[in-house]
């Protein structure tokens, strides 16, 4: 139904789209736990840590020839 | 002992279903709504297997779920987001479960990891912020989001056409031309989708032009010239869909992709755009 039909919208997302949104954009409230993510800052040098292992990940994807998304 | 019983009633009330005292588990902030049936949800699941429940205060609800502070509290959140295939699973999860309450309410997204104590935390940011969720929600009302984006087509090869024997000035004047004719082209391309957005801005209720996505992270080879939302309300989705999509079909040096409907998430912000 409309659960499974978001599911499998979900997953040809692709990740960058999503993080696009999910840190770039969406409503920011300061949050109890983790206060430092609602600053761009932390957002933008997480990122660059994301960079660095999505093109690791890339290469051993491409390496194994999988795509499990 | 039995004194301020009458200011921590509500509060005891709401501790009752949870008893721990020192909390293990956050809540989890999915997303902000109004009039919204909470059996709506029902089976509905947020983060990992924690279903979502609604947290209510002046009118709006807040769409929240357990988490694990092992898992998300300051310390471990900032280590698992380093770990792409958590953030991967932890922002697809988020997604689904924004997109279930987009489905049957009106829904204003929250970003990424927004995280409370307790539930009194999260109704207290309901109550102080009524005003500006209010009129995010107002914003977004019947309406979606669409994002479209457009790429340079493939640059053709540089010329392989190199005479044989060059001089140095030749080479170096061959060279600026080539530089000129990108910068021409990309301030053509510039022009063009600076009108293409202007077009598509007058469908919508309001746009946004985002960040050109990084190559590394999308994996894509052209570059993105464009990365635009737009908040279009559904009556004109299909009409706004399809001009997109073919407003520029002739133009074979730049290819539009149009990718919708989202969550209005681009147009949720508290202050006004």
């Amino acid at each position: 139904m409309t659960l499974e039909s978001t599911t499998r919208a979900s997953a040809q997302i692709s990740l960058v789209d999503l993080l696009d949104r999910l840190l770039g954009t969406g409503v920011v409230l300061v949050g109890d736990v983790v206060i430092s993510l609602a600053g761009i800052d932390l957002v933008r040098v997480q990122l660059e840590a994301l960079i660095t292992s999505v093109r690791s990940e890339l290469d051993q994807g491409e390496d194994a020839g999988t795509d499990e998304a | 002992m039995s004194s301020g019983r009458a200011s921590s009633s509500s509060r005891t009330a709401a501790r009752k279903e949870k008893a721990d005292p020192m909390p293990a588990s956050g809540h989890y902030l999915v997303a902000v709504s109004r009039s919204l049936d909470p059996h709506a949800l029902t089976g509905v699941q947020g983060i990992r297997d924690s279903a979502v429940r609604v947290v209510e205060c002046e009118g709006l609800q807040a769409v929240v779920c357990d988490v694990d502070l092992d898992e998300f509290g300051e310390e471990p959140l900032r280590r698992n987001l380093e770990n792409l295939s958590w953030v991967e699973e932890m922002a697809r999860a988020h997604h689904a479960a924004v997109c279930a309450v987009d489905a049957v309410a009106t829904t204003v997204p929250m970003r990424f990891a927004t995280i409370y104590e307790s539930e009194d935390r999260v109704a207290e940011q309901l109550r102080v912020l009524r005003d500006p969720l209010t009129e995010a929600l107002d914003r977004v009302d019947g309406a979606a989001e669409w994002s479209v984006k457009a790429y340079a087509a493939p640059v053709a090869a540089e010329a392989e056409d190199r005479p044989r024997a060059e001089t140095g000035a030749a080479y170096l004047a061959r060279r600026r031309e080539a530089v000129e004719a990108r910068r021409r082209r990309e301030s053509d391309d510039e022009q063009v989708l600076s009108d293409l957005h202007h077009e598509l801005a007058t469908r919508a209720v309001a746009s946004r032009r985002l960040m050109p996505q990084d190559p590394r992270l999308s994996g894509r080879q052209e570059p993105m010239r464009m990365n635009a939302a737009y908040l279009v309300t559904h009556d004109a989705a299909q009409s706004f869909s399809d001009y997109a999509t073919k407003a520029l079909a002739d133009r074979t040096e730049l290819r539009v992709e149009v990718d919708g409907p989202w969550p209005p998430y681009s147009f949720a912000s508290l202050e006004p755009s």
